[in-house]
């Protein structure tokens, strides 16, 4: 388990991290998430004690990492943003230092480094130079390393910069797979990523958690309501008997890609209205072309949070620490949302208009 | 420790460095050798070591400039610090690895000697000792290296960095007979080195107030000091250099005297740059 508790890194008068509270339990995959510069590696960095915080603490398995470092390295294995690797090494004496170093027992050595390097599928490169590796292989090792003495907390920074998609698809597998046996905190600037992988992400950006939630409640609180409906016929008329339907909150037109054919989209609040939807248009003399909800991917609540439009769920489970200071960023957001709603809305059907491109 | 010093010496011979090492070291010795003690028909084996001396200069860089440099550049420190190991393992393990590689070389210049007693009567507890001072002064070259090495992520600035503070430690004998004997000029001089003790203890706690009052405070007893004891600034300089200079204590050994406060000084001198060594990187993750 790590706790984080109000992180906080000073640069002279830049807040690269600021007061920054979560809890990755047993056995979850976290997803951290942000655009570069959000302060990822920064957090990640104190959370190995590679770098000091200026404020506040981080625990891993119950061991300060500061106070008592050696203790909580030892439950740590850390695949930093560029893979800790030396070049001048083979793949196999690299590990075997890695051994070393994390004091690794000699008879345990060959079994493990078998199970590992069958893991992330290092097996045929073991006896080669690693500066000869291609990128793919070389992010393997590190990530290799970091198992080594199958620590039950696992950090990783990036792990998929630089691989092919076949490799990424593979990675994603591998640490799925990792999942099962350890915490993991992963972080990503690659939505797909952390959706396909993580069981809770957290996104943050200049330095502070904007969202935190389950990758299901992201997608879902980012895509509100909203019906994309294609009509042939007058749109003032089709508008017109919409906004008649009970439960329609607000209906506007949309571009529409197609000849001949008209889009609007229509905010239909928590109710399930598409068969009110559909007979208030065909009563009307309106052919409907096509009905659709307007999915918004995790990608859309990610530019949303960024953006800060992203109301937070009420039901988000974050510990009771970070709890005062990620509901301010909730008022703040709510604000937002009142003053802009019109605006926010715009943004987000140029979202849905792109992606239907 | 023990990881890290395996580690560093099979890079040193995986990368060619240790095999250059060895062999220009020996190489060196063996001309010296020859100058000194064949062509001069000399039994005395420190003469040949005094010869050498000059390529510390060249074969201490090469030995540490790759140690913290290069784990900076591939990042590869981020592996060591996040490891379970004390940075004081990590910097005493690198020490020791170049210092046994530096023994490694003089254990195969000890032919030399051994060549020099099959044709003469060799004053072996002499040798022994002064053979000891070089490798004592070697190592606290190398610690220079070493801390050298972890102020930068390039090998080449961390190897002319480390040609020149070997520059000048070996050329302090030579600055403390140059320099001003004047009673002024030594208390100067003392006033220059608390204004730079000053900075350094203000960098480390950012405090103004402390910082002004221990400068008061040191320069009100520098004044006191000269007022009433005026003969401690005489050839301050000299004495002081004298006192810090590597080479002088070399000396001794090479004078046949095995004193015990040179031994302490050696090791003194180096665990002192270890230490600044260990605090550099304490502090670059503390600020």
């Amino acid at each position: 388990m790590i706790e984080v508790k109000n992180l906080t890194k000073v640069y002279g008068h830049h807040r690269a991290v600021d007061n920054i509270s979560f809890t990755v339990n047993d056995g979850e995959i976290l997803g951290f998430l942000g655009p570069n510069g959000a302060g990822k590696t920064t957090t990640m960095n104190m959370m190995t004690g590679f770098i000091s915080a200026t404020e506040g603490t981080v625990t891993i398995n119950g061991y300060d990492i500061l106070d008592d470092t050696i203790n909580a390295r030892k439950q740590l294995g850390y695949l930093p943003d560029v893979p800790p690797v030396y070049g001048e090494m083979r793949v196999d004496e690299y590990l075997d230092f890695v051994c070393d170093i994390k004091k690794v027992k000699k008879s345990e050595r060959a079994a493990m480094l078998d199970d590992i390097t069958s893991t992330v599928g290092i097996s045929n490169v073991r006896k080669r130079i690693v500066k000869n590796l291609s990128k793919g292989y070389r992010q393997r090792v590190g990530l290799a390393q970091a198992l080594v003495g199958y620590p039950s907390v696992l950090i990783l920074d990036e792990p998929t910069v630089g691989l092919d998609p076949g490799q990424i698809i593979e990675m994603r597998r591998v640490i799925k797979e990792l999942g099962k046996r350890h915490t993991i905190l992963l972080s990503s600037h690659i939505l797909s990523e952390v959706g396909a992988v993580c069981d809770r992400v957290m996104i943050i950006n200049n330095g502070k958690i904007v969202a935190s939630d389950t990758t299901h409640n992201l997608e879902e609180g980012a895509a509100e309501n909203i019906q994309l409906v294609k009509i042939k016929g007058d749109i003032n008329a089709a508008s017109q008997a919409l906004k008649a339907v009970e439960g329609v909150v607000s209906v506007q037109e949309s571009a529409c890609d197609e000849e001949g054919c008209s889009q609007l989209r229509i905010n239909t609040g928590s109710e399930d209205i598409r068969a009110d939807i559909v007979k208030a248009l065909v009563s009307a003399g309106i052919d409907i072309v096509m009905l659709k909800p307007a999915a918004l991917s995790l990608e859309d609540a990610f530019l949303k949070v960024i953006n800060g439009e992203y109301d937070m769920p009420e039901a988000w489970d974050n510990d009771a620490d970070g709890g005062e200071e990620l509901e301010q960023v909730s008022d703040g957001d709510e604000r937002h949302t009142d003053e802009e709603e019109s605006g926010a809305e715009q943004s987000v059907s140029s979202d849905a208009e792109s992606e239907e491109e | 420790m023990a990881a890290i010093i395996k580690k560093e010496l099979r890079t040193y011979f995986t990368t060619l460095t240790g095999y250059a090492f060895l062999g220009f070291f020996v190489l060196i010795t063996g001309y010296f050798f020859v100058s000194q003690n064949i062509a001069g028909a000399s039994m005395d084996y420190s003469e040949t070591l005094i010869g050498t001396m000059i390529m510390f200069l060249i074969l201490v860089p090469v030995l540490t400039m790759r140690l913290f440099a290069e784990e900076a550049r591939q990042k590869t420190d981020q592996l060591l610090y996040t490891s379970p190991l004390r940075v004081t393992d990590i910097v005493v393990g690198k020490f020791i690895a170049a210092s046994l590689l530096f023994l490694i070389g003089l254990a195969i210049t000890m032919i030399f000697p051994f060549i020099l007693s099959k044709y003469g009567e060799l004053n072996v507890k002499g040798t022994v000792g002064v053979v000891t001072g070089y490798f004592l002064m070697g190592c606290c070259l190398i610690s220079v290296g070493l801390f050298i090495s972890v102020l930068t992520d390039n090998q080449i600035v961390a190897a002319a960095g480390t040609f020149a503070a070997l520059f000048l430690l070996l050329m302090m004998d030579n600055i403390a007979a140059n320099a001003p004997i004047t009673r002024l000029s030594s208390a100067v001089f003392v006033a220059v080195l608390i204004l730079a003790v000053l900075i350094v203890l203000y960098s480390g706690t950012k405090s103004i107030a402390g910082t002004l009052v221990s400068g008061v405070l040191c320069y009100l007893l520098l004044f006191a000091a000269y007022m009433l004891f005026p003969a401690l600034f005489d050839s301050t300089i000299t004495r002081l250099l004298g006192w810090l200079s590597v080479l002088n204590r070399f000396q001794n050994f090479y004078l046949g005297v095995f004193g015990l406060s040179d031994v302490v000084y050696y090791v003194t001198f180096a665990a002192a740059f270890l230490y600044l060594t260990v605090s550099v990187i304490e502090k670059r993750r503390w600020s």
